[in-house]
């Protein structure tokens, strides 16, 4: 009986797409227009852009643009989240800056920076970076903030220099909490990378896409959203496995039923 | 309260500064103002002197707010004093080492690290070569009674488990002074009274310098052949007993002993005065 309910549960994500696709398919259908194709029309057209080299290169370049302003930014926020956690001074310098930069849609800025620095893989990856950076820098922070002092003691006695505790205390023991950010900032590195490539369209996914829309090829444009659509889902699958590696230390231990289950 | 001076790292008491040859640790007229907000201090601890001597059990007694741990985290050189000094072996205190090895009551132990990695820490960090590390801390955990268990992670023990990994671990890197603050606070009654009797079986093998804060009596007169008594607003040690009870010590005949009987009966007393009237001032 278990067994089945962790089957199904298992291949609940399986339902909800196919559930998904039904009620498109039928409202297509049941709506008749012509910039709303049929779900299987649009999945038909899948095969044909994924065939087509000209379309992979383009969706090559976004996922490159895309991988390094994430790891960019991992690596720049990461290290900048942990010293503001532990240092008032440092916390208090960048602060300001973060709260300002942090509501602002960081798509809002690309018409700017277009200007300073063009419209090639520059412009579209720093914009993936500002994205990705904010969530991890926050997370970073508040997973830093929030380890034991006593913990750091404990390492500070047996002569962990202040380096060492904030690189072999603070940052596993903030893991759980980085990697939480992180997740956030791959979600945003997919948002931003094809906002920045529907503003400064000269190549990319985000292109084929708005391309696709001006020329009136809408099972194209739908068939692309699927695309995107699979290539997050795939990603965060992907990040979660690893994540879920990483802090198994921190997991609970037992499943507590929910409140309202 | 005593003018004491403000460049207390120089400044040279000429009666304590001839330390007693089995002396271990001095704390020297020592003060600790806290700020608690921009116009009122906080004295936590006024002008506390004592001396540790080697080998020797010592407990710091008194109520919440006495800055017993204050005084204890002194000793740890996690907390530097606002004035007067603190010394190990004569050398004044100004950080953490490994001389020094805390327990805490909150265990702090590294939860990504399983119950071997935790008390190989401290070994790997003095640079001892993995196997050799491994073999002394399996020892240890074999000692606290938690041979089975290596592989576990803190969030599987519970909490008399994960304060034995605690001991273990600062143990391992042997440490001349262990600095315990409240230990077994967190812990229900029989948890606690057993991890009593399997750290008096620990000491009394290798009689290491013990500095325990807590705020049982009974664990204070059991554990202890010294015990400080503080009262509170501002800090301040009331008076120091000497309990002179043979070793080693059984809970089952200590708590038949008159003697055990009539220190714990007066040192409740005296808690419960210093604990209604704080500190004459």
């Amino acid at each position: 009986m278990t067994s089945l309910g962790a089957a199904v549960r298992r291949a609940a994500p399986v339902f909800a797409c196919i559930g998904l696709l039904a009620v498109w398919q039928v409202a297509s259908l049941a709506l008749k227009n012509d910039s709303f194709p049929t779900a299987i029309e649009a999945i038909r057209a899948i095969p044909d852009i994924l065939g087509d080299k000209e379309s992979l290169i383009n969706i090559l370049a976004s996922l490159r643009r895309m991988a390094i302003g994430f790891s960019v930014a991992v690596l720049v926020s990461i290290p900048l989240g942990l010293l503001m956690g532990r240092s008032r001074a440092v916390a208090a310098f960048f602060n300001p800056f973060l709260m300002v930069i942090y509501p602002v849609p960081k798509a809002a800025l690309m018409p700017i920076i277009m200007l300073w620095l063009g419209v090639g893989d520059i412009t579209k990856t720093l914009v993936i970076f500002l994205g990705v950076s904010l969530p991890v820098i926050y997370h970073s922070f508040e997973g830093a903030q929030a380890v034991e002092e006593k913990m750091l003691w404990s390492g500070a006695a047996m002569g962990l220099s202040p380096l060492q505790r904030l690189v072999r205390i603070v940052l596993p023991a903030a893991l759980p909490e980085i990697l939480t950010g992180c997740r956030t900032g791959l979600v945003l590195a997919l948002i931003t990378m094809i906002t920045s490539e529907m503003i400064a369209r000269q190549s990319g996914a985000g292109n084929i896409l708005f391309n696709a829309l001006d020329m009136g090829q809408y099972d194209t444009v739908f068939a692309m959203i699927i695309i995107v659509g699979a290539m997050g889902i795939c990603l965060d699958a992907i990040f979660e496995r690893v994540r879920a590696r990483l802090v198994r230390w921190s997991e609970p231990q037992f499943d507590m039923p929910l409140s309202f289950s | 309260m005593r003018v004491v001076p403000s460049r207390s790292s120089e400044w040279v008491n000429p009666v304590t500064s001839q330390r007693p040859a089995s002396a271990i640790i001095e704390i020297d007229r020592v003060s600790q103002v806290f700020q608690t907000s921009a116009r009122k201090d906080h004295l936590a601890l006024s002008d506390i002197s004592l001396t540790i001597e080697e080998g020797a059990f010592v407990s710091i007694l008194g109520p919440s707010g006495c800055g017993k741990s204050t005084l204890l985290y002194i000793v740890g050189g996690f907390v530097n004093p606002t004035s007067g000094v603190a010394r190990m072996k004569g050398q004044t205190i100004t950080g953490p080492g490994p001389d020094r090895g805390p327990v805490f009551q909150e265990f702090a132990l590294f939860p990504w690290k399983t119950v071997l990695g935790n008390v190989m820490y401290g070994l790997r960090q003095q640079g001892v070569p993995a196997t050799e590390a491994g073999a002394q801390s399996q020892a240890l955990i074999e000692m606290v009674g938690l041979k089975g268990y290596e592989n576990f992670y803190p969030k599987e023990l519970s909490g008399g488990m994960k304060q034995r990994v605690a001991l273990a671990r600062t143990l391992a890197y042997h440490p001349e002074v262990l600095l315990m603050d409240e230990p077994f606070g967190a812990l229900d009654a029989h948890t606690r009274t057993r991890l009593q009797n399997d750290l008096l079986n620990i000491w009394e093998r290798d009689r290491k310098t013990v500095l325990f804060v807590t705020h049982s009596v009974d664990e204070a007169v059991f554990l202890s052949d010294k015990v400080v008594m503080m009262s509170k607003s501002p800090g301040r040690i009331r008076q120091v007993i000497d309990i002179d009870l043979p070793r080693p010590r059984r809970r089952s005949e200590l708590l038949l002993d008159p003697r055990y009987q009539k220190y714990v009966v007066d040192i409740e007393r005296m808690f419960d005065e210093v604990d209604e009237t704080g500190s004459p001032s």
